[in-house]
C-alpha cells in the first residue's frame, strides 16, 4: 500500500477510466495542464481530443458536458473552484438533474463533474466555500464527498461507470495530503457511509475535510471516558440512511460536522430525517457543527475562526453527553 | 473566415416539386395542428398553454426537413414547426402533450418533446440553456466523427443570453459542426425586439468571430431549405460553424393566454401578405405541381390526421402515481422516489 497525495488519487483514477472506456473524456479550464495536479500528465498520455482545455465559461463547461453525454460519450468535467459551481446553476439543477426524467428515459446522463472545494488558503469568498449543500436538493444528481484519497480515488472511478450525473466535490486543501491508498484497483460504491470509528455514546457524521477532525476529536473525547462513533456518508445523495440511522438508534445523540454553513446544510437535512425517522432514539437534541453564515472571510486569523475545529466538536460533544 | 460585414448571399438550389410537396404539407400539418391546439384551449379541453408559431413555420419546417434522422435539432419554444420537420409523428407529438405513457418521452416531456430516434434530444425551458449543451453535441459528432450536424434554433430575444456569445466562441475556436439558427421575428414575448436588440440584425455579430452567416428569407421555404441544405452540408464536411438568420414574423400573439393587443394591425396585414404557406401554394400552382383542390386536399388530410392523433393520444391509459415517479435516475422504480417523498 502506497502513500500518495489526494490529488494523485484522483490523478490515477482518472487515467484509469481514461483507459478502461474510450468514451470517457475530461473537460475544463487548464485540465491539460492541472492546476492542483489532478489532471496532468493526462493529455500526454491520452491526447487532446480526451483531455480537453475549454475557455473560461463554467455554465458551458457543464452544458457541453450534458450535450456530450446525451450523445454516446462519458464526459468528466472539472469545475476548478466549487465556489464557481454557482456560475453552472441552471445547466447542474435545471437541466443535468432533470434530462432523464424529462427524455423518460431516452438517454442517460453519464457525466461527472468535479470540482474542489475549502478553504486553507485564507483567500476567503469566491475561493473557499464548500458548496455541496446547495446541490443535495434537485432530484436527479447523484453527489459525493470524499474526505480522503482511497475514497477519491475509489468513489471517482464508480461515479464515471454510473449512468446517471454524479458531483464530486473534492477538497483542495486535502489534495497535498499524502495518505494510503491501496495498490490494486477498486471501487467504492455510491450511497455507502463508511464507519470510521465505532461507538456507542454519540454518533457523529462528518463530510469531507471535517471527517479528519471527527476523528481527532473522537480520540480526545475516548481520554475522556466518552465513545464516540464516526460516521463518513461519503455520498450525500443517495445518503446510507440505514448506515445513520441504525448508529443513531443505538447512541441517542447526533451531531453532525460540515465545513459549509449551517443554514440550509447537508446537516440541516440530516437532522431533519433523523427527527422523522428515528426521533423516539434521540436522547439529546441533535446538533450541527457547521460554520457560521458569513461569506468566508478573508486572512488566516478569520479562516481559522470560521472553519469548524476539532475543539469544537469534542465541546460540542461534551455538552450533549453531560 | 470574415464575411465583412455584408454576410453572405447563398445560392438558391433548385428544389424538386416532391421535395416542396413534402414541405408545404409539413408546413400545412403545423399550422392546422396549432390551430386545433389554440380551439381546444379556446374551449377549455385541453390544459397546455401553446406558444404558436403562426407565420413562421418555413423556418422550423425547412431546418428540420433539410437534417438527416441523425443531425441533432435543438428546437425553439415556438410551435411545433421543427418536430413535424424533423420527422416526428403527430401520434408521437400529441402523446406526448396529453402526458401519456405511451409517448417517446413516456409522458414526461410534455411541451418539452423529445424522440431520439430522430435526433431530437430534448427542449429546454430556461431559454439559452441549449446554447451549451447543442456545443457539447457537436463536439461530441467531432470527437466520434460521425459526421452528425447539430442545429441550435432560437429567436432574436434569447440572442441577448451571454451562452450565445460562448458558445459562438467556442464553436470557432474548435470548428465545431454547429449550425446557429436564429429566428428574427421582431418581438420577444410582449416586447418589440428594438427593446431588446441593439441592431437590428444578429447575424453580424458572427463576424466578430470568424463565423460566417447569411440572412435568409424566412417566409419562402424553399429558400430555408435550400440554405440549410447548403449550410449544412458545408458544416458537415468540416468548416466549422455557420450562423443563418432567419427573417419572419410572428402573426399572433406570445403565447394562447395573451391577446397580442399589443401587436400593430398594420404590421400583421403586411406580413399576411407574406404567409409562407400562401407564397408556397402560390408556387405550387404557378409551376403546375399543384392545384387548387389538390392544396384543399392537403388541408383536409392535416385535420383528420391531426385530430386523429389527438383522439388516439386522449384515449391512451393514463400516467400513473408511480410512473410519475419512476425514471428520476436510469432505470429508477418509483420505490427510490416514494421512499424520499
Ligand atoms: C431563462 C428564461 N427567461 C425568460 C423566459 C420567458 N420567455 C419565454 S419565451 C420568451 C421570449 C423569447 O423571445 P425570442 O427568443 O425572440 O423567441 P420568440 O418567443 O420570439 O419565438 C421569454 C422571455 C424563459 N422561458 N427562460
Ligand atoms: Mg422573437
Amino acid at each position: 500500500m502506497a502513500e500518495m497525495p489526494y490529488a494523485a488519487a484522483v490523478n490515477r483514477a482518472l487515467a484509469e477510466e481514461l483507459a478502461h472506456d474510450e468514451r470517457v473524456v475530461l473537460l475544463g479550464e487548464d485540465v491539460r495542464a492541472g492546476m492542483f495536479g489532478t489532471t496532468s500528465g493526462l493529455v500526454q498520455r491520452f491526447g487532446e481530443d480526451r483531455v480537453i482545455n475549454t475557455p473560461i465559461w463554467e455554465n458551458g463547461i457543464a452544458g457541453m458536458a450534458l450535450g456530450l453525454a446525451i450523445t454516446g460519450l462519458r464526459p468528466i468535467a472539472e469545475v476548478m473552484f466549487a465556489d464557481f459551481m454557482y456560475l453552472a446553476m441552471d445547466q447542474i439543477a435545471n437541466q443535468i438533474a432533470s434530462w432523464t426524467y424529462m427524455t423518460g428515459g431516452q438517454t442517460s446522463v453519464p457525466l461527472v463533474i468535479r470540482t474542489a472545494g475549502g478553504a486553507g488558503f485564507a483567500i476567503g469568498y469566491n475561493h473557499s466555500q464548500v458548496t455541496e449543500s446547495a446541490f443535495v436538493g434537485p432530484p436527479g444528481l447523484k453527489v459525493v464527498a470524499p474526505s480522503n484519497a482511497a475514497d477519491a480515488y475509489g468513489l471517482l472511478k464508480t461515479a464515471v461507470r454510473d449512468d446517471d450525473p454524479v458531483l464530486v466535490f473534492e477538497h483542495k486543501f486535502l489534495y497535498f495530503v499524502p495518505q494510503e491508498v491501496p495498490d490494486e484497483e477498486f471501487l467504492v460504491p455510491l450511497g455507502k457511509a463508511n464507519v470510521l470509528r465505532p461507538g456507542d455514546d454519540v454518533t457523529i457524521v462528518a463530510i469531507g475535510s471535517m471527517v479528519g477532525k471527527a476523528l481527532e476529536a473522537a480520540e480526545t473525547l475516548a481520554a475522556e471516558g466518552i465513545s464516540a462513533e464516526v460516521i463518513d456518508p461519503r455520498t450525500l445523495v443517495p445518503l446510507d440512511q440505514e448506515t445513520i440511522f441504525g448508529s443513531v438508534a443505538r447512541t441517542g445523540r447526533l451531531v453532525t460536522v460540515e465545513e459549509g454553513r449551517k443554514r440550509g446544510s447537508v446537516g440541516s437535512e440530516i437532522a431533519a430525517e433523523v427527527a422523522e425517522k428515528v426521533f423516539g432514539s434521540l436522547k439529546a437534541p441533535v446538533v450541527r457543527v457547521a460554520a457560521p453564515d458569513i461569506p468566508v472571510p478573508p486572512g488566516p486569523l478569520a479562516e481559522s475562526m470560521y472553519v469548524p475545529s476539532a475543539e469544537r466538536i469534542v465541546e460540542t460533544v461534551r455538552g450533549l453527553v453531560a | 473566415m470574415s464575411t465583412d460585414g455584408r454576410g453572405e448571399t447563398l445560392p438558391i438550389l433548385p428544389i424538386d416539386p416532391q421535395t416542396l410537396l413534402a414541405l408545404h404539407r409539413k408546413m400545412v400539418t403545423t399550422r392546422e395542428a396549432e390551430r386545433i391546439w389554440a380551439d381546444m384551449l379556446e374551449k377549455r379541453e385541453f390544459y397546455l398553454m401553446g406558444h404558436f408559431g403562426t407565420g413562421q413555420e418555413a423556418v422550423g419546417v425547412g431546418l428540420g426537413h433539410a437534417l438527416e434522422a441523425t443531425d441533432y435539432l435543438f428546437p425553439t419554444h415556438r410551435g411545433i414547426a421543427e418536430y413535424v420537420g424533423k420527422g416526428m409523428s403527430q401520434d408521437d407529438i400529441w402523446a406526448e402533450y396529453f402526458t401519456k405513457p405511451a409517448g417517446p418521452a413516456r409522458g414526461k416531456g410534455g411541451l418539452h418533446l423529445s424522440q431520439y430516434e430522430v435526433g431530437l434530444v430534448g427542449l429546454v425551458g430556461s431559454l439559452g440553456a441549449d446554447y451549451a449543451i447543442s456545443a457539447g453535441a457537436a463536439l461530441s459528432a467531432k470527437l466520434r466523427q460521425s459526421g452528425q450536424v447539430t442545429v441550435i434554433g432560437f429567436g432574436e430575444g434569447t440572442s441577448s443570453q451571454a451562452d450565445l456569445g460562448s458558445t459562438m466562441n467556442v464553436a470557432a475556436l474548435w470548428k465545431l459542426p454547429l449550425v446557429f439558427a436564429m429566428t428574427n421575428n421582431s418581438w420577444c414575448e410582449l416586447s418589440p425586439a428594438e427593446e431588446h436588440v441593439c441592431t437590428p440584425l444578429v447575424a453580424p455579430r458572427a463576424d466578430g468571430y470568424g463565423i460566417p452567416w447569411s440572412v435568409v428569407d424566412g417566409n419562402d421555404v424553399a429558400a430555408v431549405y435550400s440554405a440549410a441544405k447548403t449550410v449544412v452540408e458545408r458544416v458537415r464536411s468540416g468548416a466549422g460553424p455557420y450562423f443563418l438568420e432567419f427573417m419572419s414574423y410572428r402573426m399572433g400573439p406570445h403565447w394562447s393566454g395573451d391577446d397580442g393587443s399589443y401587436m400593430c394591425e398594420d404590421d400583421l396585414c403586411a406580413w399576411r401578405e407574406r404567409d409562407p404557406i400562401a407564397l408556397c401554394e402560390q408556387r405550387l400552382v404557378e409551376q403546375g405541381v399543384a392545384s387548387a383542390a389538390d392544396l384543399a386536399g392537403v388541408r383536409e388530410a392535416a385535420v383528420a390526421e391531426v385530430t386523429a392523433a389527438i383522439a388516439r393520444a386522449g384515449s391512451l391509459p393514463d400516467l400513473t402515481y408511480d410512473d410519475m415517479l419512476a425514471g428520476v435516475y436510469t432505470g429508477a422504480p418509483a420505490g427510490a422516489a416514494r421512499e424520499v417523498s
